[in-house]
């Protein structure tokens, strides 16, 4: 094959991909950084790298491609066009190049830029089907029968992996709250700058077989709940407090030991009040957005000042960084935490920045209250009722977890108090602005947050 | 009955066990045929042809020996008799060559561990400390010995010993006071136990459920359960048994956790060289915490956490038995929660554990009590079904100790439920006769007359499970799925393939499961025979109404066109 065939299909294909994160924008060039046959026969296998320009804007995007002399089957939804009478298509969903990944992995292989690396003792997933299971934001994940799955990154950030680099630590240290890594892929291209670049590609994990994430779970309780509007969470079938509490567990004994197998340091006095500087910025921006946040910003300011004024001494270290409902899975062996690439918004460097585990707490605490509001929200808007109730679910889920958590840990969150309540505060800044662009019908979910962190 | 309808002949079905529906009938409390108020052997026996027609597959029979009964006859005072107001032993042989003839087998509960006070064997131990049955009984001078064992009945005991005025001496119970355990430690136990069972054996029965096979060895310095040499004497038992007895069946009930109940299988290797079959505990706590909390992790879990078990080995499942709603096996946060929820009045609350029947714990509700019997019928295990459930009977919690879910069976709307033409009065437990559950609404006949009934719904669940071998004997794979509500798993035999889904919530479900595995299949629904649309790559969308569930066989796709 030509690359020059394929790429030429590439600028017409592209925006129409979930993962493609310029799609309101026009593409100025795209250049093929990094092209690889990982196979040569029937179906032909290359691994492309590509760097899209647009505006200003250069992001590198992952791209592996399977070629056909015949129509494949089942796969007309990811074809990407025809080349000199063959069939183009995302190699991903065509289950002969998804087996060739795994023989890789298997074999260790380097391939030019590119990598396979395994963990020590890993069973692959050898001779399983693949089938793609969701198109994220910005990966695309397929399961290998119901034992492995691999998380292929599309836009990829130079530098170290943090999922990657996380899953590992945590695989080796034989964390049981997270699922195993199996191993993962590294590439390397140059830049348009000349500048010689390597990332993580994908990573494979054991599949969480039979798994629902916590959000399902808590939004079932939340709906049991509705439906008895007379009586208490503590009074309904569906309460979920001893699930939070177990989730709180799991939550420490990752943050536990993460502590134990990443750096670790104390953040001095200087580090924190520069961080409440930055809360107060972003509270100051997000009023302009979010008006609606005006009556209580300066009771949340508050909050940030006690923060700048904590004498205590701060300990940091490596924390999911992007912690909700939605990150972490109930198994038939207890929760597991997933996704540790930190928030996708963020750079690099903030989102592997050394933190207080405090903030990942404060995160999930504000997951409860969107679990507890956001059907309300939708679905009851005017049902004060309801609403009150909701507040009682996620008093108790909230408190729950932190006890959960307390026995696990032997530190009650709720003891760091102004930490715990600047976190949540930040938190509950970001939601408003969030939801003032996105979802203005949600915004009570923030602004009762709010409410609730100004007046206590 | 139908003609030829014969068992198999001894020795050609030894894996009979796995596929059959066992019921829990109670002799006392099913029907009475001489007018004495109290069920009797002959009573049943008149009614094995109702039980044929029900599609049960092997009755099981709590005690009926000669007995103080101060224990529900488990309290045993002649290991070779029959209670007379039950009848005679020639009524129990005919019993069992009548339920034979219609295809059903018949296993009886042995008490080993201890007998009545009341048996002539404690009687001789006590007056004569250096006779022959001396040594029977575990006797001591102080009560300081095993101090490690729990005390079972905490309400009513607060000891393991209890002194005798006779023989000035202590004697070793784990239950009540009343029952003396027997001392294994004299060989001369083991023997005459023996030759009990070979006596009953000989009458032509099908096997013995053991009641509280963990107690019987005792050891100072252990809690005295489970002990290497209780395993050794059941493991000599059932040599007897394969020796002399093919196709016999030994049901332990041991109320361990899963992962030590699998002990009293035996060697893994051998294929098990215990007891055939043991009691899942855990299973039936669970099933109602599944529900009450609309999500499949109570459930989920307790199937991941059971270990294999021998090839030649089953599970025994229920959903209640003449005891109560056992919650030794769960965390003390869902055993508060369980207590909570079902036993919101004192009355109903037995030592650690609920005495209600299925209907009236759920209230009634006909659709969770078909969802709970489709579970029960589905998960691995052989189901044990208790007299009375399968047409929705209620329970009477004003009656002492267990006796609230062992009231007469209600047959008819006539006098006495048409259990018994008894005076009224003379009846040993009273028929139920609340507005709900009552005699008069609740009966088998009424049953019978409306064909979408609970019982006609149950006896065709039965007989779809019959025709699904998977069922009994098949491997079992949870596959999870989109919605936590939502509890689904396959049953797999060979080309028997059974897909089973539940919906744990009162509310209507969707639920998307991944079913590549068995991609290129068509789901046939097993009570109706619809066949639903075939599986393909993506995930197979199903919605289910609340507490719904299917039961679906999943067959090779043929292309359905006409030649």
């Amino acid at each position: 094959m030509t690359v020059e065939a394929v790429t030429a299909l590439l600028p017409a294909w592209l925006p129409h991909q979930r993962w493609f994160g310029g799609k309101d924008q026009p593409i100025d060039g795209l250049t093929v950084v990094a092209a690889t046959q990982l196979r040569e026969r029937e179906p032909e296998f290359w691994h492309l790298l590509v760097e899209v320009t647009q505006g200003d804007k250069a992001i590198v995007y992952q791209v592996p491609v399977s070629l056909r002399d015949r129509a494949g089957d089942r796969l007309e939804h990811v074809l990407l066009g025809e080349v000199d009478g063959r069939f183009v298509y995302d190699a991903l969903h065509d289950k002969e190049t998804t087996a060739e990944l795994l023989r890789r992995f298997e074999a260790q292989d380097q391939v030019e830029e590119l990598t396979f690396h395994t963990e020590p003792g890993a069973l692959l997933p050898l001779g399983e089907p693949s089938l793609v299971l969701t198109a994220e934001q910005s990966n695309t994940s397929l399961a290998y029968g119901d034992s492995a799955l691999l998380k292929v990154f599309r836009r990829l950030v130079p530098g170290v992996n943090p999922d990657v680099e996380i899953h590992d630590a945590l695989t080796r240290a034989g964390c049981e709250y997270v699922a195993p890594l199996l191993g993962w892929l590294d590439g390397g291209w140059t830049d348009r700058d000349g500048e010689q670049q390597t990332a993580g590609l994908a990573m494979l994990q054991k599949f969480l077989v039979t798994a629902t994430d916590g959000w399902a779970l808590a939004t079932t309780s939340v709906r049991d709940l509705y439906a008895e509007a007379d009586l208490r969470a503590d009074e309904v079938g569906g309460d979920f407090a001893a699930e939070s509490a177990r989730l709180g567990m799991a939550t420490a004994g990752v943050h536990a030991c993460m502590a134990d197998v990443l750096p670790t340091r104390t953040l001095s006095r200087d580090e924190v009040a520069a961080m409440a500087t930055r809360m107060v910025e972003r509270l100051d921006d997000a009023v302009e957005i979010a008006p609606e946040l005006l009556p209580f910003a300066p009771a949340l300011a508050k909050a940030f000042d006690d923060l700048a004024d904590l004498d205590d001494v701060i300990a940091a270290q490596r924390i999911h960084g992007d912690y909700h409902l939605g990150q972490v899975m109930r198994t038939v062996v207890g929760w597991k935490l997933v996704d540790f690439e930190g928030e996708p918004e963020k750079p690099l460097a903030e989102r592997v920045a050394l933190d207080s585990p405090v903030r990942d707490v404060a995160a999930m605490l504000r997951s409860f209250d969107y679990a507890a509001r956001h059907l309300q929200i939708v679905d009851h808007p005017d049902n004060e009722q309801i609403a009150y109730r909701a507040v009682e679910w996620a008093e108790r889920n909230r408190s729950a977890f932190c006890d959960g958590y307390a026995k696990s840990s032997g530190r009650d969150p709720r003891e760091a108090d102004v930490l715990l309540r600047a976190y949540e505060t930040d938190k509950v800044v970001y939601e408003a602005v969030y939801e003032a662009r996105n979802r203005p019908s949600w915004l009570p979910i923030p602004l009762a947050g709010a409410e609730r962190l100004a007046t206590r | 009955m139908n003609g030829g309808d014969h068992l198999p002949a001894a020795g050609t079905d030894p894996d009979w066990f796995k596929r059959a529906v066992f019921y829990e009938v109670l002799v006392r409390s099913f029907k009475d045929s001489d007018g004495d108020g109290a069920g009797d052997l002959r009573g049943l026996t008149d009614k094995l042809d109702y039980l044929h027609w029900l599609g049960v597959d092997c009755l099981w029979l709590p005690p009926f020996y000669p007995s103080p009964l101060r224990d529900g006859g488990y309290d045993v005072s002649d290991y070779k008799g029959v209670l007379p107001e039950f009848g005679t032993l020639e009524d129990f042989s005919r019993f069992v060559r009548l339920a034979h003839d219609r295809s059903m087998r018949v296993i009886i509960d042995f008490v080993m561990n201890h007998t009545s006070d009341q048996h002539p064997w404690f009687q001789a131990s006590r007056e004569n400390p250096d006779g022959p049955y001396g040594d029977f009984y575990v006797w001591a001078d102080d009560d300081t010995g095993y101090p490690d064992a729990r005390i079972i009945f905490v309400d009513t005991e607060s000891s393991n010993w209890t002194f005798d005025p006779v023989r000035r001496q202590y004697f070793w119970h784990r239950f009540f006071g009343h029952q003396p355990d027997l001392n294994y430690d004299n060989p001369a136990v083991g023997e005459a136990i023996i030759d009990a069972l070979r006596f009953w054996l000989d009458l032509g029965i099908d096997g013995f459920r053991l009641d509280a096979v963990p107690y019987l060895f005792e050891e100072e310095g252990t809690n005295c359960e489970n002990l290497p040499r209780t395993h050794s004497f059941l493991k000599q038992v059932r040599k007897v048994i394969d020796d002399e007895y093919p196709d016999t069946v030994l049901l332990s009930e041991a109320n361990q956790w899963p992962a030590d109940v699998v002990e009293y299988f035996g060697e893994f290797s051998a294929g098990g060289d215990e007891c055939h079959m043991a009691f899942h505990f855990p299973v039936m706590p669970r099933i109602f915490m599944a529900v009450r909390r609309e999500s499949r992790y109570p459930v989920s879990e307790i199937m991941a956490q059971t270990p294999l078990i021998p090839t030649n080995c089953q599970w025994g499942i229920f959903l209640r038995n003449h005891d109560e709603l056992t919650l030794e096996m769960v965390t003390d946060d869902e055993r508060d929660y369980m207590w909570a929820e079902y036993a919101k009045d004192p009355r109903m609350k037995a030592n650690i554990g609920i005495r209600r029947r299925l209907a009236p714990l759920l209230e009634n509700d006909t659709d969770q009590i078909e969802l709970f019997t489709a579970m029960l019928l589905s998960l691995p295990g052989s189901p044990v079904l208790y007299y009375g459930d399968e047409i929705g009977m209620g329970d009477n919690i004003w009656l002492g100790d267990r006796d609230s879910v062992r009231t007469p069976m209600q047959w008819t709307p006539d006098r006495n439920a048409g259990f018994s033409n008894a005076e009224p009065g003379r009846l040993t437990l009273p028929v139920v006769m609340d507005a709900v559950y009552g005699y008069q609404v609740t009966n088998v006949e009424s049953h019978l007359t409306n064909t979408s009934s609970l019982l006609h719904w149950t006896r065709h669940m039965i007989e779809v499970r019959k025709q699904n071998p998977a069922f009994g004997l098949g491997d079992f794979t949870d596959i999870g799925g989109s919605n936590p509500s939502v509890l689904s798993y396959v049953r797999e035999f060979g080309d028997d393939i059974v897909l089973c889904v539940n919906n744990l919530s009162r509310f209507p479900q969707p639920v998307e499961l991944d079913l590549r595995r068995h991609e290129g299949f068509q789901p046939i629904e097993l009570m109706g025979g619809v066949r639903f649309p075939p599986i393909g790559e993506l995930p197979y969308l199903l919605t289910l109404a609340p507490h719904g569930f299917y039961w679906f066989r999943l067959v090779p796709q043929v292309a359905e066109s006409t030649p």
